[in-house]
């Protein structure tokens, strides 16, 4: 872990409480206590009805691929023995898009609307990131 | 008014760390830049309507003819074909090197006064007949645009009311290009097109010199230079000024002399858009 040299997340105060609770391997997403909409990113105002009334909820890390990108050229040192690796904007079963990665397959196997759940990875000490691999 | 745009993007690396600075924690998944995010689009796209790289090559290889007519670009003495377009490499699948735009040392400037005062200059002026703007979100993650209608289409419509025309009128079109899906589902928006008949309206030289709807007459973004909206204005007001030599539309390039030209811009991944409608004075 000590030889990691990809970006590491930056935590501020609005998403805090999401990479702490990846780091115990839950995905965390604030609900809107007015209307009920699960936000990402996080945020202090709800951008659907305005409401600074929030929850932290657990999700299920259950989706499906909404788009990827396969990358062939890494534009940070970090990913070049990854290449080609995809980026992927999953569609999760509680509403809100997330951007990740999907793991545990060929990236030729990859398609849209394909089924995927929460693969954690645990980069150092403090963090775990949500990844994701097909459903089997 | 002199609007006016200049960078040294390709011999400074200040394009590149614009674009492939870290954006909030993108980066912790290997996410950098415009092309990935287009990307992401583009492939969404791919599974919704009938589109992809055999769209895509007539884009890029229509455009490229443009840009071999003029002498300013920086592709003018490098001709393409569909095979040298399918077998460039990879960059971020599903956009080989040639469905990315120029990175350009250079600029551009367009001079904007009354029309009163523009009679009495040297070049013909041309008119701003319609403008539009949408700007359809701002956390392209969680849009669901990507595919359409992006915001062209609002832009679109602004634009021809204002000008009082219809998308039948318009002789060319001046689409920004920084990708090749960009100018498929820009044009798809403005209604050329319905969703996934992309391929058929580009195939058989429809953009290119010669063609019934010529699009990016001087190459554009992917075969000319990379001047932000203003290589889609400049070129609109030079072709209508009459003054493209080798590629003006009319007789010398056996298209419609142009009296309406229509032209796009948008920023971000599809987050924003502009729709300019340029006419001869």
């Amino acid at each position: 872990m000590a030889d990691y040299t990809k970006p590491l997340p930056e935590v501020n105060e609005d998403n805090k409480e999401f990479w702490t609770g990846c780091k115990s391997h839950e995905l965390k997403f604030q609900k809107c206590k007015s209307c009920g909409h699960i936000r990402w990113p996080a945020s202090i105002i709800c951008p659907i009805c305005h409401s600074r009334d929030l929850q932290w909820i657990v999700t299920s890390g259950k989706g499906k691929i909404y788009t990827f990108a396969v990358y062939h050229v890494a534009y940070h040192r970090g990913f070049e023995n990854d290449l080609p690796y995809t980026v992927a904007d999953i569609e999760l079963e509680e509403g809100p898009h997330i951007l990740s990665n999907i793991v545990g397959c060929s990236h030729h196997e990859v398609r849209c609307d394909m089924p995927v759940v929460l693969s954690w990875e645990d980069i150092t000490e403090e963090f775990s990131l949500p990844k994701f691999r097909p459903l089997s | 008014m002199v609007i006016s745009y200049g960078h040294n993007a390709f011999s400074s690396d200040s394009m590149r760390r614009m674009l492939i600075e870290r954006n909030g924690d993108d980066a912790v998944f290997g996410h950098f830049g415009a092309a990935a995010g287009y990307a992401l689009a583009a492939q969404r796209a791919m599974c919704t309507f009938h589109t992809g790289p055999e769209t895509w090559k007539h884009i890029a290889v229509g455009q490229r003819k443009w840009a071999n007519l003029n002498p300013l670009a920086t592709m003018y003495q490098r001709t393409m074909s569909f095979d040298d377009y399918n077998k460039a490499n990879w960059v971020v699948e599903p956009f080989r090197l040639f469905d990315n735009c120029l990175m350009t040392d250079g600029g551009r400037a367009i001079i904007i006064t009354s029309s009163e005062r523009a009679r009495d200059l040297r070049h013909p002026p041309v008119l701003i007949a319609g403008i539009g703007q949408h700007n359809p979100s701002s956390d392209v993650h969680q849009a669901t645009h990507l595919t359409g209608p992006t915001g062209a289409k609002k832009s679109g419509e602004m634009a021809l009311k204002m000008a009082g025309v219809t998308i039948n009128d318009i002789d060319a079109c001046e689409i920004y290009d920084c990708f090749t899906y960009t100018v498929e589902i820009t044009l798809q928006d403005y209604g050329f097109f319905g969703p996934g008949e992309g391929e058929d309206w580009f195939k058989d030289g429809t953009i290119e010199p010669g063609g019934r709807m010529p699009v990016n007459t001087s190459g554009g973004q992917l075969s000319e230079a990379y001047y932000m909206g203003l290589t889609s204005l400049s070129e609109a007001t030079m072709q209508l000024m009459g003054r493209c030599c080798e590629r003006q539309l009319g007789p010398t390039t056996n298209t419609k002399s142009p009296e309406i030209v229509l032209c796009s811009d948008n920023g971000g991944i599809l987050q924003t858009h502009s729709c300019t409608i340029l006419r001869r004075s």
